[in-house]
Formats: C-alpha cells, structure tokens, sequence
C-alpha cells in the first residue's frame, strides 16, 4: 500500500506530472476511460495503453517499483486476464464475433487451441478474452497517470479549491488514512490471539467466513474508539469552526493544465479516428 | 472534611478568572452515576494545575468539559456551568472554543490528521482562516518551542512517541490558546519519551501566560511543574483543593484513605512517619530530593532501629544480591523444584519483512519467576516474549517452552502449560460472555461440562469476576476485561504467563491493580514473564529484570543488579523510578540505599501496595 501522504517534492522538472494539478489529470483521462468502456474491439484499448505508457514515461519518475509495476505486472495481467475472459466467455458467441477476422497469427477465428470433451478454446473466443484484458488494464494504466504521480493532500486541496468541494469531506476522508495501517495492526493481533487461543481452525470458505465475522467486532469496536478520539482532537483544533479554511497550498489551476488536458483530449479523439478505419 | 476547600493560592489580579467552573456535574448516557459531581474552582492565567483522583472520579470527563466536548460531542447530560474567559461552554461550539483552550490526549496516534510534522501544526489555524504568514509564524513559534523545528518535514509517523506527543502539544500551542489541557499525556511513553514531553511542557508553565491544566499518574515529574493540585474522591465529589505542598504532604493519609496516588517519594514519606522514622509534625516530602534530603536529615540513632527488615524481597546487600533474590525466589514459590527451566532461549533472532528485530537473545527464565522485560518503545521486546509462545518464529536460534518447541508445538497443547495475554484484551475474545470465554479453551479440549463448570467458576470467582458470568466480554469494565483475559490464559493450566505490554493505555490504578494479580499468581507458583515499558512498575513487581534496546539483551538479572548499574539504564532510554534514585542518594544511611519499593518500607502492614488494588477492585461499575 501507499503512502497517501509521499511528498513528490524531489521529482525533477523534466517529470511533468508532478507539477500538474492533480484534477487536469483525472479530466484529461476521463474520457478516454469513459470511452473504452464501450469499445468492442483490440485496437482502441491497445492504442490508449500505448498512449498512457507513454505519457508516464515522459512525465513521471520511473523507479525499480513502477518499472516493475508497468514492464512486467502488467503485460503478465493482461495474458492471465485474456486467457480467463476467453475461457469464460460463451463459445458459440465467440465465433459469430467479427473481432479478429482475420483470426490470430495466421490461425483463422475457428482454429481450436484446447479441447475438452465438449468443450472447445477457439481463437475467436481468445480474441474477445484478449479485447476485454486490454479494456480493462487499458483503463487501469490511463489511472496511474493520475495515481502515480498525486499526493493525497494535493488531490483533497484541488477538489476543495477548484472543485468547491466541502473541506469537513476533504480532509475527514484524508483522516481516514490513516486507519488503514491501524487496522492492519490490529488485524495481525487479532489473528495471533485467535492462534493462541487454539481456535478450531476450519478450512475452507465456510472456515473463513466464520473467522472473518468473528473478528469483525473487535476490529470495529477498535475503529469506532479510535474514530471518536480522532474527532475529539480535530474537533479541539477548530475543525469546522467556519466554512472556509486557509490553505496553505495553492493548487491553482495553470495554463499548462489546460495544455495538458487539451492535448490528451485530442490524443482521445485521434485514437478513434485511428482505430475505427 | 468539612476544610475540604483551602483557598487557592492568590494570583495577582491583573485579568479576570480564565475559566470558572460552576457546580459541574456530568453523566455520561447510559450510566447511573454523576462523576464529576459538583467540582466548582476558578482557574487564572499562569496557574499549572494537576487534578487528580482514583479511578471512576471522572478526572478525564472534567477535562472533557473544558473545551466543550462534553456536552457538544460526547453524549452526556451536564449541569453547572464551564466558563472560559467568560463564555459558557453551552453556547459555543468546540471548534470556537479550542481558541481559548487547546487540548492534548492520551493517545498520540488519534490526534495526528496530516502527513507532515509542520502540516499537523498548521492544522488548527488554517481552520480559524488566518492568513498564511500568521499561521507559519505560529508553527515555528510553536514547533521551535516543542524543539522540533528541525523535523517539520517530516511524516509524525516515523517520530517516537515523546516525539508525535510533542507534535501534539505544539498543536494546542499553534492555536494560541491560553488554556492548555493536557489529559495522560505520557501514559503510553518510555521515560525517554516522557522527559522530552515534561522538557516542553516545564518550558511553557515558566512563562507566566498559559494556564494549564493536568492530568497524569506520573506525578514526581508533575509535581515538578505544577503549582497547585485538585482533588476529586471515587464518587466524584471535590475534595481538596491547594499548593501541592498544603494537599499533598498536608493531607496525605486522607488521600491515601481515598485511594488517591501520592507522589512516590510523598507515599515514602507517609510510610515512614508511620514507621517511626519521620516526625509527625515534619512537612512530607514531594520529590525524590526531597526524600533523600528528609533521610539524611535523620539522626543516625534515631534510623537504625526502624530500618526495614532485611528479609523483605530484595533488600539485600550488593554482594550477595544475586544470591538472597534467588533464595527470595524460591522461598516464595510453591512450586516443587523443578528441573526444567519454564523458558530458554538461545541465541535467538527474529527477522521481520527483512529487518532482524531481535538479535542474538538467550536467556533462561527459571520456574516460580517472576521477569519483567524492560526497554523503550520499539526495542523489540513484544517479538521476543511472542516467541515463547509461537505466534513468531524465530528466523535462527532455539526456543523451549517446558521443553516444547513453542513455533512447532500444536496449539492446544502448549496452552496447557503457556498463556499469552495480549495488549489489548478484546482482541483475544471469541465469546459471547465472559463464562464461554473461560470456556472455550477448555470445550475445544472436549473436556465434559461438569469439570468445565467447576473450572469455569473457579477461576471467575479467583479473578473477582462471579458476578460477570453472564455479561458480554466486550461490557466488561477495563479492569475485568484484562482479569478476564489473564483468566483464558490460565484456564489449560499454564503455569507459565506471558504478558504483552499489559498496561499500555491503562491508569495507573489499573495497571498496578493487574500487577498485583500477577503478584498473587506466582506467589502460588505461577511463572511470569511481563513486557513493559514502565521500569517503576517493573521493579515495584518483578524479581528479575531483562532490559532490551535496539532488538538486543543488554543485561539481565535480578532487579538489584540491574538496579545496581544507572548507566546501563540511562544509555537505554530507560531512568531509574524516582523512589529507587531518591534512596540510592541517601549518603547518612547506608543501609538505606537498597530500598527498591515502597512495601519494603516496614511498619506498614496493612497499608501494602495492595489496597490500592483492592480498592480499585471495588470500584468496577
């Protein structure tokens, strides 16, 4: 997990991102994420991958992690998921799509991969495993534009100050983050108390559930003390004492976002274009 | 008691009162009782006061109320009146009010909403919408007072205790406010931690403006800084109210009636006016100088005949410490000699997410012990004594628990001769009352309901908890909760007690309420290992002392040859308790300086450590 509150402070100038408001991102992919949600085909998502890939690696600071992240999580979540949409899909539908009519490879839509008994893995249904994968990880990559390259507090203040949002949201459900590690804590404890004890342990879904709500309660009843100290000391520093606060940082919104967002709304527009002939 | 209110101490007129409060009474929803009921004092600027009273007083719903929480966010019904700086509480919300009086918790962890040091500060004026420049001239006043300018970018994550604490402090400072309350504010810190809070806290009371008010069961450092003290009895009536010198050493016996804390070298003193040592008409002391100056002013022939008894624990001569705590040991175990030792270590490191957090520890914990595992926060005692009972593996070494190895030792069955309490009691329940609770390790045993019955009741009625039977584990009061939880440990018939940090977050009456269980369970034999990060409470209980700093043992012995050796604590972070240092100082009394505890002070019986336990006891809702 990350840290929400990570300082993007030492990022060089070259890294573009970082300097932008964190809102121009999220407007600049929206679109193009609202879009392939209804895309059919492989050439769109495969464009827009391409499209992200490159705006992160111009814009952000690759480190060992993110290399990591885009080189090699990645195309592995796109294989696994292609392989797994294709297996699910309905074969029979499979084949009347017109997703690869020229099949795969030479191989035509028809060629079959694997056969079990009755059941038969074509090309066709590979094909619409493999434009679903690169839908969805198409999206997820257009994300990390955003999600890469913003701190938590910078995404509260720009919502708060360019969006109107109300701060009493902003920054309660930035104290909210700071559960996250707590519970994690708390889970560990609970789980090695449960060990201690010689709890029966269950295998299986029906053993899990079982744990799973057994702890729901002390977890909760840690949460909820926890939650009622942290609004006694925000309350103790005038939180909510007017309806606006000061902010110290200014994310304005800058003529470079409106370049940026341009830009990539334009890049939406031509990837269409691309694709459709 | 009929001169129950002593004037306070007159403060040049130069301002009104700060902060009236009027006939107060508070009960929370849900509960039957008003605590506080009826406190009524004026407080004005510059006064440091420490309130104080057993627990159940109400001492932390009054400081509550100062700033309004009670009534606006806690669901309670309010009488009297708060007044501060001449608005009452009632009709102003707690977010106006946190201008005039600011508020640090107990808890260090709940109070902390951003990401950086400097950010947390700015937190509370960026709320009353002052300009910029304003709001950071604040946060470096208030960060260069607290001394952590130099850390202002950092994550008050990666800060110790002391130092998120003083995050906090810096925090009510920023908002400007003149009244600051300050609820436990070191419970959960080491010494080191706690000298950097009392640092900050002695500069502040210095300059005349803040009026603070303070709650805190250390009370020889709060005794330092404050100027006068408040009392509030169980029931939450107010009972005294003066300099510490007029209400502490002036009313002392009625205080210790009441089940108040005194000051360890004031509840010193009291013993030895008992005891014949001091005269009754002597002022008692407050602070440990204090002590060992009354001590040497002692006559020679006067002291020798009241010296404690040799044979009370631990006191002993240097020479021969080690042997005399060992005979102690055994004289006061019931447990039959036994060959085996309860738990060995050897050479054992524990290795997490590749940092290693234990280096290298052996140590032999014999039957009928009693250890405490001191050290600061984070010097990885909880993963060693986590060991003893497998929830952690040791990445090399060897561990044996009765001979078991506790990380391949299924764990029903190691439960039959080692019980783990946690830190916080409700993570280890799985029943609906505290009689299934007890129960449950035995039913997972499949032992037939009428021993579990026997059993069960048993050891409800040995921890004081028959009448809770029935009721929720979860409803249980703090103090059951933790019998409770010392009781499923048990239940297999361990005779071996693990104890993970069992006081953090507690009072003071509560912890040493526990520690006094403890106390009785290995008298009968039972063998305890407890980890703590209070070295008074240590020494006040245990019979041996392992300290542990950075994943490593430094030393470990009895408590007079750990005691024995101040640098070795103090390069760890930790301090001596302030009755050992006050005695160690004695220099006309040689006999003295091996005086650990207070109940090695004779002509005490009957006024043991013990009746503050007993006391406590009676005092679960």
């Amino acid at each position: 997990m990350t840290d929400p509150y990570r300082s993007f402070a030492s990022a060089r100038p070259r890294h573009y991102l970082y300097a932008l408001n964190p809102l121009s991102k999220l407007v600049a992919v929206l679109p193009a994420m609202a879009a392939l949600l209804f895309t059919r085909d492989i050439m769109t998502p495969l464009l827009f991958l391409a499209l992200a890939l490159v705006v992160l690696v111009t814009g952000a600071r690759i480190g060992r992690r993110t290399a990591l992240l885009l080189g090699v999580a990645l195309p592995a979540l796109i294989v696994v998921f292609a392989l797994g949409f294709g297996a699910w899909t309905d074969p029979a539908a499979a084949l009347r799509s017109t997703l690869l009519p020229g099949g795969l490879f030479g191989a035509s839509a028809d060629t079959v991969i694997l056969q079990l008994g009755d059941y038969r893995y074509t090309v066709a249904a590979l094909g619409v495993g493999l434009a679903t994968s690169l839908r969805l990880c198409s999206i997820l990559t257009l994300s990390l534009i955003a999600g890469l390259t913003t701190a938590g507090p910078d995404l509260v203040r720009s919502l708060v100050q360019n969006l109107r949002v109300p701060y009493r949201f902003g920054y309660t459900a930035l104290a909210a983050y700071r559960f996250v590690p707590r519970f994690g804590r708390d889970l560990e404890q609970l789980r090695a108390a449960r060990r201690v004890r010689g709890s029966v342990v269950r295998r299986g879904p029906v053993g899990w559930v079982g744990r799973s709500v057994g702890m729901v309660v002390p977890l909760l009843a840690g949460g909820i003390r926890h939650a009622e100290r942290m609004s006694f000391a925000m309350d103790s520093r005038a939180f909510g004492a007017s309806r606006h606060r000061t902010e110290r940082y200014s994310v304005p919104w800058r003529a470079r976002d409106t370049v940026f967002v341009v830009i990539l709304l334009l890049a939406t527009a031509a990837v269409f274009v691309l694709s459709s002939r | 008691m009929t001169d129950a209110f002593i004037p306070a101490p007159e403060v040049p007129q130069t301002s009104g009162p700060r902060l009236v409060v009027d006939g107060l009474r508070i009960r929370h929803d849900g509960r039957h009782r008003f605590s506080p009921d009826g406190v009524t004092f004026t407080l004005r600027a510059g006064e440091v006061v420490l309130l104080m009273g057993p627990s159940g007083s109400g001492k932390s719903t009054l400081a509550l109320a100062l700033n309004g929480l009670v009534p606006h966010a806690v669901p309670a019904e309010m009488h009297g009146s708060v007044r501060v700086d001449d608005i009452d509480t009632r009709d102003a919300s707690v977010a106006a009010l946190s201008e005039r009086v600011g508020m640090v918790l107990q808890d260090a962890d709940a109070q902390i909403v951003t990401g950086s040091v400097l950010d947390e500060v700015c937190f509370g004026p960026e709320n009353l919408s002052l300009p910029v420049p304003e709001i950071l001239r604040r946060a470096e006043a208030a960060l260069r007072r607290v001394g952590l300018w130099e850390r202002r970018d950092d994550n008050p994550d990666i800060l110790s205790g002391g130092g998120r604490q003083r995050v906090a402090i810096a925090a009510a400072l920023a908002l400007d406010s003149d009244t600051i309350v300050l609820d436990e504010p070191t419970a959960n810190l080491d010494a080191a931690g706690a000298d950097d809070v009392y640092d900050a806290l002695a500069e502040i009371a210095a300059d005349g403006r803040h009026t603070i008010v303070l709650i805190e069961h250390d009370l020889d450092r709060a005794v330092r800084i404050v100027d006068r003290v408040i009392v509030i009895d169980r029931d939450g009536h107010p009972v005294a109210d003066g300099t510490p010198r007029e209400v502490l050493a002036g009313r002392a016996d009625e205080l210790h009636q009441l089940g108040v804390w005194l000051p360890p070298a004031t509840e010193a003193g009291r013993r030895l006016r008992h005891a014949g040592v001091f005269d009754a008409d002597e002022p008692l002391p407050l602070t440990g100088e204090e002590l060992t100056a009354a001590l040497d002013a002692v006559p020679r022939e006067r002291a020798l005949p009241s010296l404690p008894a040799p044979a009370a624990a631990g006191t002993s001569t240097p020479a021969s410490a080690s042997a005399s705590a060992r005979a102690v040991t055994a004289a006061t175990s019931a447990a039959p000699e036994h060959p085996q030792p309860a738990v060995v270590l050897d050479r054992v490191s524990v290795t997490r997410r590749r940092t290693r957090i234990v280096h290298d520890v052996s140590l032999t914990i014999g039957r009928g012990e009693f250890w405490a595992i001191v050290g600061v926060n984070g010097a990885g005692k909880s993963s060693l004594v986590q060991t003893m009972v497998g929830i952690t593996a040791p990445s090399s070494g060897r561990v044996r628990v009765h001979g078991f190895d506790p990380a391949r030792t299924d764990a029903r069955r190691l439960s039959e001769h080692v019980g783990f309490v946690f830190q916080n009691p409700e993570h280890q329940f799985v029943a609906h009352t505290a009689f299934d609770e007890l129960a449950y390790g035995l039913r997972a045993r499949r032992v037939d309901e009428s021993t579990i019955e026997r059993q069960v009741t048993g050891m409800l009625e040995r921890f004081g908890l028959a009448d809770a039977a029935h009721v929720h584990p979860f409803l249980l009061s703090g103090g059951q909760k933790r019998r409770l939880s010392v009781g499923t440990a048990l239940i297999a018939g361990a005779s071996t007690l693990v104890l993970d940090e069992p006081t953090f977050g507690q009072d003071r009456e509560r912890s040493d309420e526990l520690l006094d269980v403890l106390r009785s369970l290995n008298r009968t034999g039972t063998t305890v290992v407890v980890v703590t990060h209070d070295l008074q409470l240590a020494v006040d209980h245990a019979d041996h002392l392992a300290v542990m700093a950075d994943g490593r043992l430094v030393e470990a012995g009895t408590v007079d040859e750990i005691l024995g050796d101040e640098a070795v604590l103090e390069r760890n972070g930790l301090r001596l308790p302030p009755l050992v240092r006050a005695f160690q100082a004695v220099t006309a009394h040689p006999e003295w300086r091996q005086v650990r505890r207070l109940d090695q002070i004779a002509g005490t019986a009957g006024h043991g450590a013990g009746d503050h336990g007993a006391s406590g006891r009676r005092a679960d809702p």
